[in-house]
């Protein structure tokens, strides 16, 4: 007897109903309940994340997905922010934007995060997607301001361009003239990260002026106050905006216009930027603050009572960023206006002086954690901590998703019982167990990666540095965090075994990050030579990592894993190990 | 290298089940517990240092030879220890005195992003007036020096450009240690404010034009006045 198939809707209706799913972990889901549903969803599939670019190739991106809008690709590892990657080590956009230049003409929208793009990539976006809408930059390098004077030639659509904390080659601010006067599409744009030369500012006020859709406005560091006032009337219906310098001479008018500007912005909830600000201006603030929900002050060289004055206006803030100048009594004065915080980030205003420049210590973030109940993310850099604030942390915050902490002096012990913190950041991931996201620091031996191993099921990313006593300490994270995605780890005394131990998680995780650790050269061939589907790549910039005994550790590791094999853009610092055990290069 | 034999495991690797994927040597005296669950059920069962000692047992020596040397040592050859010793001296900072380029020990540490320390490094150039005119023409220029107030440990620093008098600067700073000094009274008068000129001397704060001031002060001290009642 024929089985009934349980279902027989037409194809079309399939599509619908997956047009509903969003999230590419659900897309992945479907496409693998059976081949039917996997050619459907393939087909319909229209926004892709590439969380590492060299995990796959384009041409296999496109042969799978031969019908997509919205791309998003990363490149280098996060620890590149940190000067650990060396120039040129790879993650070049080009080959990519050639392959969707001929395989998705009608691309909208591409976001990039630590990649290298060049004034050639931008020219041939600009050319090759006529309904281009969307750029965001993230983190970025590589380009100039001709290449955006390319997009906004050629992008007659554009919605946004955000170049958020990208490095730009800023040769001339007239690339914003190059939008022409029909542009006004633009909902966002980003040009923070410019630097401090000339912007085209009668440019920039006619291209906000013609474009009644713009949201989002953040300016460079070049724009001063005088001249926000007319930019804010130009476009009262801003939600985001950032400043430039907050700064001008001081002259009688300025407070009252501003202030005047800023009131006439309804609904303005996000302000960031605030370079070289001077307190006398910040009053003009008042107007918007109680709707505020994202403060960033993370440049504003402003001191504690400046803060707490205009923090305490308010009491909507969700998100705050802010130097270390806003001191303990500052985060307390926080604790107790803003109880709707969720996300906390406090940035060393002096990270290198050996003594303390502010009275910033583990009592402000316990502050802040007793009256946060939402407190969700934290990045906090201080100078000292203890075992029982970060327990009484953990106590008073059990939904962190987010916490990185930042003890400036590596190895520091708990100040007060010169214990290791071992104990605290186990309460941490106790208590928060749902932590995406965790960053250690001070001095901390193999038990706390045995706590972590233990509890830490739901976490992703994790980053440590001068930390552990042995192999035992990786391996209780290897094989305990069942979750991981992501490992970043710098000079820690782990070596071969813990890894050859557990090869096979490598492969469930995005990426593996080494340096100045102990695993030696013979480990990553041997690794690179079995596990097929890793890439292991030897970065060393000082000699070839075959010029010495293979027992020698390597400088930097950076293995994960990938589909399209080794990758052919290596410069002759990596070397990487294929499965025949040959060294490529 | 010893016999490099191995299992494959058949089964997409899960977390779960890694047994099949230790590539370390695995000799006879290999114990099992490496592997797969039973080291985790291990490591989870007890924190004692028991597990530690068995995975000791099992890796011989080599484990006895790392944990006594210092965390430096793991980023070179053995032999040098003493080079690395020396540079863990120094800190990961700069030499305050030092206005000349931040002379980073350690790359990357602390964790920040090379574009927030481009902005560290204009903001910490200290007191120099003379070197400030002379690397710019940009009047909005900051210019810090440092607050020293007697009794205080924590020595500040402030972006004088930021203010336009005496009044609004003295405003600020008592503002500022207020709290340090846990003064029973405010009554501030009992302080005065010295500065460094550039000529090295210490001079009470207010006696030139503001203009001079800025172009002159090097440091900043806030120092306790002897009450005298005939004065």
């Amino acid at each position: 007897m024929q089985k009934k198939r349980a279902y027989s809707f037409p194809d079309e209706v399939l599509e619908h109903v997956f047009s509903f799913i969003q999230s590419g972990k659900d897309r992945n889901a479907v496409s693998m309940v059976c081949k039917s549903w996997y050619e459907i969803e393939r087909w319909c599939r229209r926004k892709v994340f590439i969380g590492n670019c060299y995990a796959v190739s384009p041409k296999m991106v496109i042969k799978r997905f031969p019908e997509v809008r919205s791309i998003e690709l990363k490149g280098k590892p996060h620890f590149a922010d940190f000067n650990l990657v060396p120039d040129g080590w790879g993650g070049y956009v080009l080959p990519w934007i050639v392959e969707m230049a001929g395989a998705y003409p009608w691309l909208e929208e591409i976001r990039l995060k630590r990649m290298v793009v060049t004034d050639e990539s931008l020219e041939l976006i600009a050319k090759s997607f006529k309904n281009f809408k969307v750029l965001v930059l993230f983190s970025c390098e590589g380009f100039s301001t001709d290449g955006l004077a390319a997009i906004a030639a050629g992008c007659k659509n554009l919605r946004e361009l955000d170049l958020r904390e990208s490095e730009v080659d800023d040769l001339s601010g007239h690339w914003l003239t190059h939008f022409p006067e029909t542009c006004t599409s633009l909902v966002s744009l980003n040009i923070s990260c410019l630097g401090s030369d000339e912007v085209s500012f009668s440019a920039l006020e006619r291209l906000v002026g013609r474009c009644p859709n713009l949201r989002s406005l953040r300016l460079n560091r070049a724009v001063s106050l005088d001249k926000i006032a007319n930019i804010l009337c130009l476009a009262p219906q801003l939600v985001d905006f950032g400043t430039g310098n907050y700064t001008t001479e001081l002259q009688p008018d300025v407070l009252s216009n501003l202030t005047a500007a800023f009131s006439s912005c309804k609904e303005l909830k996000s302000l960031s930027g605030f370079w070289d600000v001077v307190p006398a201006y910040l009053p003009a603030l008042y107007p918007v603050c109680s709707r505020l929900t994202s403060l960033n002050l993370s440049y504003a060289t402003i001191h504690s009572p400046e803060i707490i004055k205009l923090v305490s206006h308010c009491p909507s803030l969700q998100r705050l960023l802010v130097l270390d100048y806003i001191e303990d009594s500052g985060l307390e004065a926080l604790a107790s206006s803003c109880k709707d915080l969720q996300e906390l980030r406090v940035f060393p205003s002096d990270p290198f002086g050996v003594e303390p420049n502010v009275s910033l210590t583990e009592k402000g973030l316990v502050s802040v954690s007793l009256g946060c109940p939402k407190l969700q993310s934290v990045l906090y850099f201080c100078r000292q901590m203890t075992n029982a604030a970060l327990v009484t942390i953990a106590q008073n915050c059990p939904n962190f998703t987010r916490f990185r902490l930042c003890i400036i002096e590596p190895k520091t012990a708990d100040y007060l019982t010169r214990e290791p913190l071992d104990v605290g950041f186990g309460a941490i991931v106790e208590h928060c167990k749902d932590l995406r996201r965790l960053s250690l620091s001070g001095l901390l031996t193999d038990r706390v990666f045995e706590y972590i191993g233990t509890y830490a099921k739901k976490l992703e990313m994790l980053s440590v540095a001068f930390a552990g006593d042995s192999d035992l300490g990786l391996h209780h994270v290897l094989s305990g965090c069942e979750s991981l995605r992501k490992l970043e780890i710098r000079d820690c005394p782990f070596g071969d075994k813990a890894i050859l131990a557990n090869a096979a998680k490598l492969e469930t995780m995005r990426s593996l990050w080494m340096s100045s650790c102990t695993v030696s050269f013979g480990a990553c061939k041997l690794l690179g030579q079995k596990m097929h589907r890793l890439n292991v790549e030897v970065i060393d910039e000082t000699e070839p990592p075959c010029s010495r005994p293979e027992s020698c550790p390597v400088d930097k590791l950076y293995v994960y894993r990938s589909i399209s094999g080794p990758r052919s853009d290596m410069p002759p610092f990596v070397w990487t190990m294929d499965e025949e055990g040959t060294i490529l290069h | 290298m010893p016999n490099m034999e191995f299992e494959l495991g058949l089964a997409l690797p899960t977390p779960n089940i890694i047994k099949g994927f230790d590539l370390n040597n695995l000799g006879l005296d290999q114990p099992k517990d490496m592997g797969g669950l039973e080291a985790r059920n291990k490591a989870a069962r007890c924190f004692s240092d028991k597990s530690k000692r068995s995975f000791e047992q099992a890796f011989g020596n080599s484990e006895e030879e790392y944990k006594t040397k210092t965390l430096l040592l793991w980023s070179g050859q053995p032999n040098e220890e003493d080079d690395h010793k020396d540079q863990k001296k120094r800190t990961f900072s700069t030499i305050d005195e030092n206005d000349a380029e931040e002379v980073d020990q350690v790359v990357g540490w602390p964790p920040i992003k090379t574009w927030r320390k481009k902005i560290f490094q204009q903001q910490h150039r200290v007191g120099r007036i003379g070197n400030n005119r002379v690397a710019d023409t940009d009047s909005g220029r900051s210019i810090y020096v440092k607050v020293k107030m007697e009794g205080v440990a924590i020595t500040r620093k402030v972006d004088i450009r930021l203010y336009h008098s005496y009044q609004t600067l003295t405003n600020s700073l008592i503002t500022l240690f207020a709290r340090d000094k846990k003064c029973a009274d405010d009554d501030y008068t009992r302080y005065i404010l010295t500065y460094l000129d550039k000529e090295g001397d210490w001079l009470i704060a207010g006696d030139i034009p503001w203009q001079s001031f800025i172009r002159s002060v090097q440091r900043l001290k806030i120092i306790q006045k002897i009450c005298t009642f005939w004065s």
